[in-house]
């Protein structure tokens, strides 16, 4: 099947899936009563109400996210080469559940000047964890990989200690259940408001990397010789650590840390399109946006109404598929 | 509920084997074995009344004769054995044990996680203790260490009156059980007199976390309590975890859970859209006093009367 075909097949997927998530929910509603409430909106009908105000915001954050992850996931694999890697070696997901716990344990007062403050904390924890471990992956004037892979193991370890610390000393079982919550994920927050936040990061970051691309590929013969072809390695590697950042943050802030995207799609993506396919990216993207609306999905209506969390769901249909992948002879990390 | 005797048989018998095996590997010992065996079959005559009991779980608890000192490691089965026993016969309460005021006169034990060095020291013959609040490994490890745990369960407020009369019964303490709960019967009944006629009954969320949305479902005690009250709990789902468009479909008449402004800031402004069910354009937000939503105790006929504030003021 040809490039093209395959993103015409993603789209329309997504499109399907994405149709079908907008009838699961606790109001009935048909296909009828959402092109209804597409077209001709009535804010004094509350099924219109849901189906706009809940049920869209939540798939399109899904779908945001679950595209943001397996485009930062992608990249991460590119620049430490290897495919173990995924968007949270940065330490980012532990960052983001503390500064979120951190809010969520009452040391910051859970709204201020009316603002909802667990994501905002939880986007400073993600950049602040990051910055650390970059910091100390950071030697003689260059990013080393290994070091960035060890520094995020070990700070990512403190913060997951500290989060357990505070859950411990915990007083109050409503406490422990967001804990437990946030580290599985979930788009019930979903709004108008706080879409374009992630969904901007996303875009800036495709575009970004619609010009980055072919160094992407060089990256994957080793630094050396991408050297030798003329990429700025250096560069490129920061290009990808501060996109990497900000996608990832944006989307643990709004959604907590959902697993095994970032590191399974990737590997769908350079199964389907080969390991240097042209729009390996954006293509990326589409299949982790439709994977994490799947999951969605499936979550909802094997458990309704409010479905197993996100990440949960996430690694049970996502890894036997990666299992099928590492088993499939002709698929290979780098090509 | 109660039967005894059919547990030494299989004791002595137990012995006797370990006795012959010892005898093969050194005969020298046999003969003190053999005496410790008589000792032991005698004291056993003594104490014949093993007391072997079924907990609300299901689970076997033996005792080797009625508890004179029993505690809790759950807040609200403090409040339960103070309700029924003499106050000398308990040993300790947990630390966030605050009721009655008798309790905090009594040794801490810390409950989560278990001090068992402190149980040990403070030699309860029984720890009662409610399901969900104490690990089941928890139970076996304490029951390794030679004290029983009985556990009790209860989904309905009469549930906590029959309960009521178990840790009665259990303790020699049958007559003070029934009283109080016969006086606990009777004032349910009187409230539930007073609001059996609700043409349209209330419909109320009881809210138990606001990011997730967890709330009280239809298996928790709040639902019996609404019963007595004349009134109904939205939620029909058993688990707690639930998304805005369950509640907005459920249109709750009241929501307990917060006072307006605790509400206001962080549950309405996370989810602006629930704005629109009738609870919160007609104001009616309440904050139910936690210890007594969450502590299945005597005081359930407290919480009601405060339940019935809010909802017919």
């Amino acid at each position: 099947m040809s490039r093209a075909l395959y993103f015409l097949f993603a789209f329309f997927l997504i499109l399907v899936v994405l149709v079908l998530g907008l009838q699961v929910g606790s109001f009935e509603s048909d296909l009828g009563t959402l092109t209804e409430a597409l077209l001709h909106y009535n804010p004094n009908d509350t099924t219109h109400f849901v189906l706009v105000h809940l049920r869209l915001p939540r798939l399109l954050l899904a779908l945001v996210v679950g595209a943001s992850l397996a485009l930062a996931g992608y990249l991460m694999q590119a620049m430490v080469n290897n495919g173990l890697a995924d968007p949270y070696l940065l330490g980012t997901a532990s960052g983001a559940s503390l500064g979120a716990i951190i809010v969520f344990f009452g040391f910051v007062p859970i709204t201020l000047l009316g603002i909802y403050m667990p994501p905002i904390f939880a986007l400073a924890g993600a950049f602040l964890v990051t910055l650390v471990v970059v910091m100390l992956g950071y030697r003689k004037r260059q990013l080393i990989p290994s070091q960035l892979l060890l520094a995020g193991i070990a700070i990512s370890a403190l913060g997951t200690s500290i989060v357990g610390l505070l859950t411990f000393l915990s007083d109050s079982e409503s406490k422990l259940r967001t804990v437990i919550f946030w580290s599985m994920g979930s788009f019930e927050r979903a709004s108008w408001a706080m879409l374009p936040y992630p969904a901007v990061a996303l875009l800036l970051a495709l575009l970004l990397f619609v010009y980055y691309q072919k160094h992407l590929n060089i990256l994957l013969l080793g630094e050396e010789r991408a050297q030798a072809l003329g990429v700025q390695v250096a560069r490129t590697r920061w290009v990808i650590l501060i996109t990497v950042s900000v996608v990832t943050g944006f989307a643990v802030a709004t959604s907590g840390p959902i697993g095994f995207v970032g590191l399974i799609i990737p590997h769908v993506t350079r199964g389907l399109m080969g390991t240097t396919g042209r729009s390996n990216l954006l293509f990326c993207a589409f299949v982790g946006g439709f994977f994490m609306l799947l999951c969605d999905l499936l979550s909802r209506l094997l458990y309704p109404p409010a479905g197993l969390p996100i990440g949960i769901i996430t690694s049970f249909f996502g890894v036997p598929f990666f299992v099928y992948l590492l088993i499939r002879k002709n698929y290979n990390f780098k090509g | 509920m109660l039967y005894t005797g059919g547990i030494i048989k299989i004791r002595s018998l137990k012995q006797k084997q370990n006795v012959s095996l010892y005898c093969k590997i050194k005969w020298q010992l046999c003969l003190c074995l053999l005496l410790a065996l008589a000792a032991c079959n005698q004291s056993d005559q003594v104490t014949q009344k093993q007391i072997v009991l079924e907990d609300d779980l299901g689970r076997e608890v033996k005792l080797n004769r009625q508890p004179k000192r029993v505690m809790a490691l759950a807040t609200s089965m403090t409040e339960m054995l103070f309700a029924v026993l003499d106050t000398s016969t308990i040993v300790g309460r947990t630390q966030n044990d605050d009721y009655p005021a008798a309790a905090l006169t009594k040794p801490v034990v810390n409950n989560y996680p278990v001090d068992y060095e402190q149980v040990l020291r403070l030699k309860p013959d029984l720890i009662f203790t409610v399901e969900g609040i104490t690990p089941l490994d928890v139970a076996a490890r304490l029951e390794e260490l030679g004290i029983p745990v009985f556990y009790q369960r209860y989904e309905t407020v009469e549930d906590i009156f029959t309960a009521l009369e178990d840790i009665g019964q259990l303790m020699g303490r049958e007559q003070q059980a029934e009283h109080l709960a016969d006086s606990l019967r009777e004032q349910v009944a009187q409230i539930k007199a007073r609001h059996q006629q609700q043409e349209q009954p209330l419909r109320v969320l009881g809210l138990a976390g606001y990011d997730p949305i967890y709330v009280y479902g239809h298996n928790t005690a709040i639902t019996d309590k609404l019963r007595i009250l004349g009134a109904e709990n939205v939620v029909e789902e058993t688990y707690e975890p639930l998304t805005r468009e369950y509640i907005l479909k459920s249109n709750p008449d009241v929501v307990l859970g917060g006072t307006p402004q605790e509400l206001e800031e962080s549950f309405f402004s996370i989810y602006p859209e629930l704005r629109k069910t009738n609870a919160y354009q007609n104001r009616r937000l309440y904050a139910p006093t936690t210890d007594l939503m969450a502590r299945p105790s005597p005081r359930v006929v407290e919480s009601i009367r405060e339940l019935e504030r809010f909802l017919y003021p």
